[in-house]
Formats: structure tokens, sequence, C-alpha cells
């Protein structure tokens, strides 16, 4: 919860730093001056951009807190959404409904897969997910010949409905990821099933000794970011128009490190699901203020790694201080 | 050589661990530390040590002041510490871990040779037979403690000071430990021994130095104690004698027939019936605990039939056996019985979760009205129920795994070691809940190393050596008999 407020300082902090020195741009529609970062076209686009990574950094958050990683996230985004875009051009269907379901299918199925393997085998899930991450995407590259696959027009037009908002503007990502990490949230604080992953990953051992069904709490984290992938997989297939086997590569490294930033322990048995969504949100800040601070765009990886290794070292500080304010109050 | 500590004080963040302690510790006396848990005696070995450094007052060496900023340091004036949690690299052989801050080397080259020499003419200096070349992990506790003895001694430490040694050794080895810190002592070495085992200090003691809070409470001569005045200092008060049971027990709840575990256990029979509190005893590795570990269903290869209150249970599963009424209080709680990074709240739900939710989201002022409910009959110390646990000491700890358990309502309850690691008054109270569940109608199995307990607790003892029952003993059974039967001579 505290450490969340440093992150959120941050955040804040990096918007005003963007707000003051982004620049401006005469609107042609009302011919007003506006900033090129305090305007609801960039906010919004801010957001979608969040959206795909936060909504898988919330099952990852899971699987971490449980003790384990899943490196296979950007693969099965990537044979989700081009699973679906085949299936829906094979069957001839456009209900973004179809879609929905077609990606959280293949989503779940990996998820379960995933899941399974690390509950019986007894590997360590990086191995695992370091196998399923390469055999998903090139399962996706073998069925979808390599080439990017068109998704139905009703798609894109249900991901970048503008809803209530005016026209150009897409709040759909933004609501589902909000809807998302809602559900997150409330599953790893309000369920049995949430408390029993936060002690799997505490003390497996102890978890044993109280008689929780361990593989079930295992597969579960990984179902559940399968679910995540699935669903973020159908809102950047609709939205970008197409899927490739290519999509999301490296994906999991940046939801990884969205999780860490956002406070998770890679010890597992710590972690908060808003602390990722920040995270997830801190990374796309920079990655926009990078383009409208017009930095040279090579250095992108630089700035955003460094920025990775001083937010975590700036949060594990200020959560000491806070534990000895707490200890001598 | 004489170690004195001089005006000492200690703080850590919300306690005041040390507060100006001045003791003189001789030359080649053997001098306890006792304490309850929390009342600064390992801190004051730790400063000693150069583990901490003090924010006021300083250590004296023959008094001449000194101030290290490094174990190293005290090493290097003679000062050594044998830990309670002892500190290997386990991977590593006791050759590497003796040698570990000074590794032989030419040009950053090591000399394997020079350093098997050198670990082996340290170990020889306590009487070890110990191979160099052995990996840590593979020795027992007691040979890993020899190895930091040895390192000690080895660097020429004319002070040891002792932290808790014997809380993970066998009765025997405890013995052998004892013999070797007086024959150290008897060589001219200062020997400090923290500890709150009263019989090891009335065994060994020149002089002892009671703690409490903090504070120092007076340094007496061994002769000039007795073990209730020593526990009175320690405590403040007077401890409540044990009560004894009544003899009346109702109908049999948990019955074990030929339970047999490959390479640990085999053939073990025994019942114990509502009310009662039957006692494992044996030495450390006879199977007591790998017994209590099969019924609770931990131990896959476990065969033979348990019952609970008339049922059969099927082996093999925890869950399957804390459904049918079983519950184990673990012997290791930071392992096992614990996540130390929950809070109270977290930790004493974690068994009734199912209880305490509906289709899967959880109550949580169920949860919390349930685990107050239970920490508070079990008086657990803490600022609140949303204290982290790992910052409880081991009483508590305790106290919050039996609530864990009791918050089950199991019909029987395995309790491995419940008070090792425990300080003396919440060992008492400890004991008085252990009673009260059994009075409460529970069938209790207890295992523990420690004789007096088992004595003031048991109704009936049941002696394992080598994972083979051998004998079963009343209440009226003497240290005498148990032991014997325990060592089989």
């Amino acid at each position: 919860m505290m450490q969340q407020v440093g992150l959120l300082a941050v955040i804040l902090l990096l918007s005003l730093v963007l707000v003051r020195f982004s620049g401006t741009h005469v609107d042609r529609e009302t011919g007003q001056t506006v900033s090129n970062f305090f305007n609801p076209g960039s906010l919004v686009q801010i957001l979608t951009e969040t959206s795909f990574f936060a909504i898988m950094a919330v099952g990852m958050t899971l699987v971490i807190v449980s003790g384990g990683i899943d490196l296979s996230i950007g693969s099965v985004y990537a044979l989700a959404g081009v699973g679906m875009a085949l299936t829906m051009r094979a069957a001839g269907w456009d209900s973004p409904w179809a879609a929905l379901a077609l990606c959280i299918g293949f989503g779940l199925l990996a998820g379960v897969l995933n899941g399974t393997m690390v509950a019986t085998l007894g590997v360590h899930p990086f191995i695992v997910t370091l196998g399923t991450m390469w055999v998903f995407r090139g399962v996706a590259f073998v069925v979808s010949k390599a080439e990017s696959v068109l998704v139905p027009g009703p798609v894109t037009d249900f991901a970048k409905n503008p809803l209530f908002l005016g026209k150009g503007l897409t709040p759909v990502p933004a609501i589902v990821m909000g809807l998302f990490i809602l559900g997150g949230a409330l599953y790893l604080n309000r369920t049995t099933m949430g408390r029993r992953v936060l002690a799997v990953g505490g003390n497996a051992d102890a978890a044993r000794y109280a008689g929780l069904p361990i593989p079930y709490i295992l597969a579960g984290v990984y179902v559940i970011a399968g679910l995540g992938a699935g669903i973020a997989a159908f809102l950047g297939a609709a939205y970008f128009g197409s899927a490739s086997s290519a999509d999301a590569n490296g994906y999991e490294l940046y939801v990884i490190a969205s999780a860490v930033v956002g406070g998770v322990s890679l010890n597992g048995g710590r972690g908060t699901v808003t602390g990722a969504f920040l995270g997830a949100l801190l990374i796309v800040l920079i990655r926009t203020g990078i383009r409208l601070l017009r930095l040279d765009q090579n250095y992108e990886w630089i700035i955003i790694g460094a920025a990775i290794i001083i937010a975590v070292v700036l949060d594990r500080l200020g959560a000491r201080l806070l534990e000895k304010r707490m200890v001598n109050g | 050589m004489k170690v004195s500590a001089v005006g000492l004080s200690k703080r850590f963040p919300g306690v005041q661990a040390l507060s100006d302690i001045s003791v003189d510790f001789l030359p080649g006396e053997i001098h306890a530390i006792c304490g309850e848990n929390g009342a600064g005696k390992s801190t004051l070995g730790k400063v000693l040590a150069g583990l901490y450094s003090p924010e006021q007052g300083h250590v004296a060496l023959d008094d001449r002041p000194v101030r290290f900023s490094s174990p190293r340091e005290a090493q290097a004036a003679g000062i050594s510490i044998v830990h309670q949690e002892l500190l290997f690299a386990e991977n590593l052989t006791v050759a590497d871990n003796l040698l570990l801050g000074e590794i032989p080397n030419q040009f950053g080259w090591v000399s394997d040779r020079r350093m098997h020499e050198t670990a082996l003419r340290w170990l020889q200096k306590v009487g070890s037979d110990i191979d160099p070349s052995m990996e840590v992990s593979k020795l027992s506790v007691s040979k890993q403690q020899l190895v930091q003895i040895a390192g000690g001694i080895g660097r020429g430490a004319k002070v040891l000071i002792f932290d808790e040694p014997t809380s993970s050794l066998t009765a025997t080895e405890a013995t052998a430990l004892l013999g070797l810190i007086r024959e150290l002592s008897a060589a001219g070495t200062t020997c400090l021994y923290v500890s709150h085992r009263l019989d090891e200090i009335f065994a060994i003691a020149d002089r002892v130095t009671v703690l409490r809070d903090g504070a120092w409470v007076g340094t007496k001569p061994i002769a000039e104690v007795t073990p209730s005045s020593l526990v009175q200092m320690m405590v403040g008060r007077e401890l409540l004698p044990s009560s004894e049971g009544d003899g009346a027990f109702g109908e049999p709840v948990l019955e074990v027939r030929g339970l047999s575990s490959p390479g640990r256990f085999r053939d073990i029979s025994l019942t114990v019936r509502a009310g009662e509190i039957v006692g494992l005893a044996g030495l450390v590795g006879a199977g007591r605990t790998e017994v209590c570990e099969s019924i609770f269903g931990v131990d896959r290869r476990a065969t033979g039939s348990v019952s609970v209150a008339g049922k059969s249970l099927v082996l093999g599963s925890p869950q399957r056996s804390i459904s049918a009424g079983v519950a184990l209080v673990p012997e290791d709680r930071k392992r096992h019985g614990l996540v130390l990074g929950m809070t109270i709240r977290h930790n004493g739900s974690i068994a009734v979760l199912p209880r305490l939710s509906t289709l899967g989201w959880l109550n949580r002022t169920a949860e919390s009205r349930t685990v107050r409910e239970f920490t508070d009959r079990l008086r657990v110390k803490a600022p609140s129920i949303e204290s982290l646990v790992g910052g409880l000491s081991g009483g508590n700890q305790q106290k919050v795994v039996l609530a864990k358990w009791l918050a089950t309502d199991a019909a029987v309850l395995l309790i491995d070691e419940p008070t090792r690691g425990v300080d003396v008054g919440a060992k008492v109270e400890i004991h008085g809940l252990i009673r009260e569940a059994a009075a409460s109608g529970k069938a209790v199995l207890l295992v523990s190393s420690d004789m007096p307990e088992l004595r003031a607790l048991c109704d009936r003892m049941i002696v394992l050596r080598e994972g083979v029952q051998v004998a079963e003993l009343g209440r009226a059974a003497s240290e005498t008999e148990i032991l014997s039967a325990m060592a089989g001579v």
C-alpha cells in the first residue's frame, strides 16, 4: 500500500514534467493550443498502450506472488491472437464476442498447459515457461505461415468504439484493463484462492503442512496468466486490425518489469495487482515521454532499463525506512 | 583473558535490547548468561563478539577498552562466537568454511593442500575426527558446531561465546559438547554460555548472569542459586507447579495399527483416547517426527491403518487427514508451521479458509473474529492480529501455530517439540494450553526431546528406538527408566 504511494508520486512527477516540457500543438478542429501530453487523445492513448501490458501484468503478479514466473506470456498473446484471427477467417465469423471467446479459450488452454506442467513435473516454472515460450510462438508461427492475419472489421470497431467519449478516442482497452485489475485485486485480497496463493509463495512447506491443495493453487495462477494474455491479445489484435506470430515479442520482460516495479517480490509471497498496473503505467509513460520530449529514441532501452533498477531500489529504500518508522512508532 | 562489558547499551528499532550492562567474565571461567527470550542474552553475546556495536559503553579485554567494528576484528583480538543458527556455506567443504575469511592462496589461486592441513590441525585441537574435505551439509548439527568451535580455537580464541549451542542437539551430543566446554575452560579459555536450559547451566557454569528485558538482574556463583531462584530471577515471578491429570479418559480417538514407512520406522501401533496426552519419546532420529508426519499425511510412502474416531483414514494427503480431524503442530515452526511474511490473521485462518468463505469469497469479519478468539484464548502477545508473524518471539509464534490448529477443531492434535526455542514463561503457558486442549476432549500425541516436559505432560509414553516401538511407560516412570528405554541399555 505505502509502496504504491512512492510509485504514484514518481508517476505524478513524471506527468508534471511532461505537461511542462512536452510542448504544444494547435488542435485542427477547435483551433485551440493544447499540450502535447495533457490532452484527451494522448492520455487515452497512453492508457490503451498500458492496457496491453497491465492486463498481462495482473496474471504475472499472481504467478510471481505464488513463487513462480511465466516467461511464455508474450507467446501466449501471439498464439491467442493468431489462433483467433485464423479461426475467424476459416469460419467466416465476424462477431467481436466470438473473437473474445476464442482469444480467452486459447489463452486458457495455454495457461492450463503451463499450470499442469508446473504443478506436476516438479521442474522450475522458469524452465517450463522458457520452453513453452518458444513452443507457443513456434506454433503461432507455423499455423500462420509467418504471415500477418487480418481481423474482421467489426472486431476492430468493437475495440475502437469511442463509447461515450468523443470521436477518435478509444476507451475500450482501458476499461477492460480497469475491470481486469479490479478482478485481480479482489481475487488476491478477498478470495480464499488468493490467500492461498500468498501463502504458497510465502512458504510452500508451511502451506503443504496446512493442507492446502498446492498443485491446484499453482496451476490456477498460470491459468489466470493465460486468461490475461488471451484478453490482452484480443484487445491488441482487434485494436491493430491484425495478428501475427511476431506480436508481443519480448513483452514477457516488460510485463515482469511492470510487476517488479510495482513492488512484487521475486521470492514470492508479496505483491499487489494495483502496483503492477502502476508499474506498467510508469513504463509506458517513460516510453511516451522519450517521444514527447524529443529525446533520441535510440536511448529508449537504456532509459527504461535504468529506470527499472532505480525504481526498484528507491522502492526498497522507502519500504525499509517505513518499516523502521513503524517499529519505532 | 578477562573480558568485560562496561555499561553496554544497544537499541534496536522499537526495543531497548541492552541497557547499561556491566559484567566481568573472568579468565578460564564458564559463565552462563541466561534470561527469557528477548531478555537480551544473545544480543550481549553478539556485542561482545563484534557482530553488533553498542550505542553506549564498551567492551574491555583485560581492562583495556576495545572497539570492534566487525566479528573479524573480535576474532583477531581472541573472541569467537558459536552461533545459535549455524552460519555456513553449506555447499562447501569443512575446510572451505573454516578458512573462508582467509583462504590460503598464491596470487589468487587456492592452495587446497594448505587449507586441508590447517583445517585438520584446527579440528584435532577440539578432538574431532571430522574429515575437512566433507561437505558441511552432510554433517550433523553437532558436528557442524564442532567445526565452528574448531574455527574459533584454531584462530587462537581466548574467549568463546556459545549462543544456545544445544538447542538442536540430542542428549548424548549435548553431553559431549558440555564435556568439551569444560576441557576448554580448564585449558584457560573463557567460555560464555548463553542458554535458558537450566539443567545445563547447573551442570557446567561457574557463575551465572541473569538478564531481564535487556537489564542486568544479577551475577552469582552457581552455588548460590537454585533452579527455582534462577527462574524467579529470569521471569520476575513465581511459576505455578504442574498439575496432575486424573487419569479418566474417553473413547479411543486415534488408533494406529502397523504403521510403517520404509527406512524411517516400522510397525507402530498406538491408541490415544479422548482427553489423553500420549508422549512419543526417543532420541533424535528414532522416528518420532516421522510417525506424526505419516499420520498427518505428509509422508506419501507410509503404510498401515490409521483411524480417527472410528473412521478409517486413507494416508498420504494432509488435506484428507485435516478433514478427518487431525492437526499437526510441526517441529520446525518457521519452515512448516508459519508463513513468516504474513500477518497473524492470515496465518491463523489458513487451515480453515473454506469455513470462513462463501463460494470462495472470504468473509473477513468472520476471519478476524475467529482468529481473535483463538489468539485471545492463547494469550498471543502482539500489537494486533495484523502484525507480521515473523516479528513475534518464538513463544508467540508457537502460540499462533497452536491457534491455527485449535481453530480447525481437530479431534487429534499431533504436537511436535512445542517448546523448542521458547522462553520459560511461554513454555509454562504452552504446557497449560496443551493440558487444556486435552481436558476439552482432544487426543494429544506429543513428541518432545525435553524430558521434564514429557514427564510433566504425558499420561503415558511410547518409546521409539531406531524406528521401532520398544516400550510403553506410565506416568510414574522415572527419568532413568525412560532414558534407558530410549538408548536401549
